[in-house]
């Protein structure tokens, strides 16, 4: 019991040290950024200790510690919820963020900022696990907040280009939008349960959940990159490789899958959220899967990548089986890091070569980054018996078995197939083939730094879905039978996947490039989103203001209403009695008619 | 005009009015309606040109018409209640034909298209004594009928007048044709105060002549029948700016000059009968009428008026005209308001 408390307090201590030091100026050695590495690696171990206990023996824990303020009959407090899902996410977000800091000592060596960098990466690191941990929705708001902005800061590293800004800027205009939905689920909370603690709202179970947990989903829209707001997952990919492995692949975009995860027995109860996630990562996977295709910069592939995947989980989330959607999140961060990290490797090496038609033939050349990116995107297909078999597999069955949308079902596997394809691609265009890179270039992978985070992150993807499965506590009953082609479909739509995509580049590989057809249009301009959304949108707004303000406030209200009616309806109507014909013939018909109407009128009516 | 022959004239004139006003048999009403119809017309023609020959042959036409109606209610009112007394209540039809034929007389709405127009042709003098002396005696026999007065008719005609007094007077730049409007409108004010307290409605008649006869006296001091040739006064006769500064606004209604208190003391009794829409109405059109006042104190009394430089150097010589008890009048016009506790004594 003790043992479990202090260990876990231990291990967030640990990662805060390093930035209290930098802060107050204690390290004073000049290898910080191995400082905050080795710290990392410290508190992945100590945290392997909570969780190990945690298997063993199935109770979760609840630290509160500080009691901050009471508002009313509101208490909040400072307190750590450490259950299934944050024991188990702890080591693996702290175990991918080891290696990604390795890497990125390599990486970022040249950078004279490294120092900050660390910092920046660490900081991520603590609002990540405040998230994890949190037990009530106001610390897990300050995560939240907390990540976006480390988001904003990282994506943001080379400030001095122009992209880079736009793209930060853009990553906190859309997370924002995502937040108003967390907040007014934060309110609805408030008002009706008058708590934000998790215990107690699960405890009360409401029955008329759809206000707060469709301004959940809203968030997780927002922080998880769902269909409508999507864009800024590729356009993050302007900051570094390290921080795209860490942040947007890994653990900041699976924050709101997360978040959706944390509140199951309020979704389990609530079929339409279900249905309305189950619809939305079915076209998220979809809609990024057929943007991937076409996508020539390396980072954007993966990273359309990691958007479809996270429509999966969402998919899984929507079919009611959160623990399996969680298994994916654990899973899927092992093969994604190491996939960005051998781009990383691959673009370093080309000297900052990101197109993957000016690279091939590079399984000569970089032998070790070759075997992490084969395994890795095997991993990510759902090969059998690979990490990401236990989980994808199992998601499919689980759709394909369900009494649910058979729409979404089919979008998903067309997704699965996909996710194929365009992992040949990769594959084919930056390995395989001549080399389409200038000559010049010294490539050289030999160094430690480098090839020790993927060797351990290479391990993971293809051990970690087996041990992780086999060790955690089972919550679900996973479905047992079913007819053979159902439990078939993933593999052969994979292999289905894999062979046109081969073939087809095989194919096409000497052929003229024609002018590119509408599908191609479609999938190149990413569906025509950020063009009529980034665009239009804004432009219309304006327009529609710039109408309003001027012609109908400024021209209309105050200048033609009152005055300009009241002036021309005086000088009409005094024109009007005013400009007598003269002939008093018609005034006597006028006096005729007047005094006949008047006695009709006065007498007889 | 031969001095004896105007003399007849006139004290014809005044005698109509005062058989109208002190009969008690309604054929000697009609009797003293014709008389002064008929003695006025050579004073409408005092020049001999087309324009005059027009303004009396309307004003002939309307007026004989409605002595006519007014012979008609009478009939009526013989037919059914079999005596010609005035001071017994008139049947419902004679009464309604008979305000119908006072609104001719008076040129209230709808009969209103005359006034204007006989106004603009005949000489100040002429107008002066049409807009003034000639009210009088269809007011006393408005006054006498008042008990029995169709209180729907009246208003609807007490309506009509404001409005198209307040909005017709925005239009002109003749004095005469303004003045007229003037009456049109303040003849509205009259017939709706003659519904609810008939005493106002003769405070109203008493300080209107007041007003008018000050007003149309000062322009014929200067002769002047146009606003520009009004705007001249500086030059002329630079003391009556400030005279027809204080005339006009007075004529407009503005506190704190006399012109307010009729208006005043209509609302009053109006709203004492519970009346609120339609004084409401009453004065928001008592604005264009004030508006076009202040047009033409504006451009006499408070600006220069443009105009050639020529006509902006006269000579100022000894008047020639006489005016009769203008100052007094101007007085009146202008300081009766402090009075008004006196009327206490019509209670």
């Amino acid at each position: 019991m003790n043992l479990f408390t202090s260990s876990m307090l231990l291990t967030l201590l640990i990662l805060i040290v390093p930035v209290m030091a930098s802060n107050f100026n204690i390290y004073t050695k000049n290898s910080y950024p191995n400082y905050v590495k080795t710290m990392v690696s410290y508190a992945f171990m100590t945290s392997l200790i909570p969780t190990i206990i945690f298997i063993q023996s199935g109770q979760d824990m609840v630290i509160s510690n500080w009691h901050w303020m009471t508002i009313q009959t509101m208490k909040l407090t400072l307190s750590f919820k450490l259950d299934y899902f944050s024991m188990i996410f702890m080591p693996v977000a702290l175990f991918v963020t080891w290696s990604i800091m390795e890497f990125s000592l390599w990486y970022m060596h040249s950078d004279p900022n490294i120092n900050r960098f660390f910092k920046y990466l660490l900081m991520f690191l603590i609002t990540m696990m405040i998230l994890v941990t949190a037990n009530n929705l106001f610390q897990l708001f300050i995560g939240w907040e907390g990540v976006g902005i480390m988001s904003f800061m990282l994506i943001g590293w080379w400030f001095g280009r122009a992209d880079a800004n736009t793209a930060a800027l853009q990553a906190i205009l859309y997370n924002r939008i995502g937040d108003v939905g967390l907040l007014m689920a934060m309110a609805w909370f408030l008002f009706n349960l008058n708590t934000w603690e998790l215990q107690q709202i699960f405890l009360l179970n409401p029955t008329n959940t759809n206000l707060p947990l469709a301004g959940l989903l809203l968030a997780a829209t927002g922080k998880s990159a769902q269909f409508g707001l999507h864009p800024w997952l590729p356009s993050a990919m302007e900051g570094p490789t390290p921080v795209s492995a860490l942040l947007h692949s890994s653990t900041m975009v699976v924050a709101g899958i997360f978040l959706l995860i944390r509140f199951y027995p309020l979704t389990e109860n609530n079929k339409t959220i279900q249905t309305t996630m189950l619809c939305l990562g079915a076209v998220t996977t979809l809609f990024t899967a057929i943007c991937a295709l076409t996508q020539n910069d390396i980072k954007k592939i993966v990273a359309f990548s990691t958007s479809s995947q996270l429509g999966l989980m969402m998919v899984t989330v929507g079919i009611n089986q959160p623990h399996l959607a969680f298994l994916h999140i654990c899973t899927h961060a092992f093969f994604k890091a190491m996939l960005f990290m051998c781009s990383g490797s691959i673009i370093h090496s080309l000297s900052d070569e990101q197109d993957i038609r000016k690279m091939g033939g590079l399984y000569k050349t970089l032998p070790f980054t070759t075997t992490a990116l084969i395994a890795g995107s095997l991993a990510l297909t759902g090969t059998p018996f690979l990490t990401g078999f236990y989980s994808k597999d199992l998601i499919i069955e689980s759709i394909n078995t369900s009494y649910t949308n058979a729409w979404a079902l089919m979008l998903t596997l067309i997704a699965t197939s996909l996710t194929a394809v365009y992992s040949t691609r990769i594959i084919y265009f930056a390995l395989m083939g001549q080399p389409r890179f200038p000559t010049f270039i010294l490539i050289n992978e030999n160094n430690p730094l480098l090839i020790n985070p993927i060797k351990r992150l290479l391990v993971g993807s293809i051990f970690a879905g087996f041990l992780i499965s086999n060790n955690i506590t089972p919550m679900t009953i996973p479905q047992m039978t079913m007819p053979t082609h159902l439990k078939m479909t993933a593999i052969a739509v994979t292999l289905l996947g894999f062979i046109v995509a081969l073939e087809l580049n095989l194919a096409t590989q000497n052929l003229k490039f024609k002018s590119p057809s509408n599908s191609t249009k479609f999938s190149t301009l990413l569906g025509y989103f950020p063009t009529t959304m980034h665009r239009l949108q804004p432009f219309l707004n304006l327009l529609a203001s710039q109408k309003v303000a001027s012609m109908v406030l400024d021209l209309t209200w105050l200048e033609n209403i009152l005055p300009k009616s009241i002036s021309t309806f005086q000088m009409n109507t005094s024109m009007m009695i005013s400009t007598q014909k003269g002939q008093i013939k018609l005034y006597f018909l006028s006096f005729l008619i007047t005094l006949a109407l008047t006695l009709l009128a006065l007498k007889f009516v | 005009m031969n001095p004896f022959a105007l003399i007849i004239i006139m004290l014809t004139v005044v005698l109509g009015t005062l058989i109208v006003m002190t009969s008690s048999h309604w054929l000697m009403v009609w009797i003293g309606f014709e008389m002064n119809m008929l003695a006025i017309i050579p004073i409408l023609m005092k020049k001999y040109n087309p324009r005059s020959m027009e303004a009396c042959t309307k004003y002939f036409l309307t007026q004989a018409t409605a002595s006519m109606l007014l012979m008609l209610a009478i009939t009526i009112n013989l037919v059914h209640s079999g005596q010609w007394s005035t001071m017994k209540p008139l049947d419902p039809t004679a009464s309604i034909v008979m305000t119908l034929a006072m609104a001719m007389k008076l040129g209230l709405a709808p009969f209103h298209f005359w006034v204007p127009e006989v106004a603009q042709g005949i000489q100040l003098s002429s107008g002066l004594i049409l807009l003034t002396w000639q009210k009088l005696a269809p007011m006393s026999i408005l006054y006498q009928i008042s008990p029995t007065i169709n209180s729907t008719l009246i208003l609807t005609l007490s309506i009509l007048s404001v409005a198209v007094g307040g909005w017709g007077g925005l239009n002109q730049t003749q004095l005469r044709k303004i003045m007229a409007y003037s009456s049109i409108a303040h003849m509205g004010w009259m017939t709706a105060a003659m519904m609810f307290s008939p005493m106002m409605a003769l405070l109203n008649l008493v300080i209107y002549i007041i007003l008018t006869t000050t007003t149309l006296m000062m322009f014929m001091m200067n002769s002047t029948t146009t606003t520009l040739s009004l705007s001249h006064t500086w030059n002329k006769t630079p003391l009556l700016t400030t005279a027809i500064l204080a005339t006009l606004l007075s004529l407009g209604g503005l506190p704190p000059l006399s012109g307010f208190l009729p208006k005043w003391m209509i609302i009053q009794e109006l709203t004492k009968n519970d009346n609120i829409i339609l004084p409401t109405f009453m004065v928001i059109t008592a604005l264009l009428n004030l508006f076009f006042y202040m047009r033409l104190t504006y451009s006499t009394s408070l600006t220069t008026f443009p105009s050639t430089n020529n006509m902006k150097l006269k000579w100022q010589l000894n008047p020639t005209k006489t005016t009769i008890y203008l100052p007094p009048l101007i007085i009146l016009s202008t300081l009766i308001l402090p009075l008004s506790p006196m009327l206490i004594l019509l209670e």
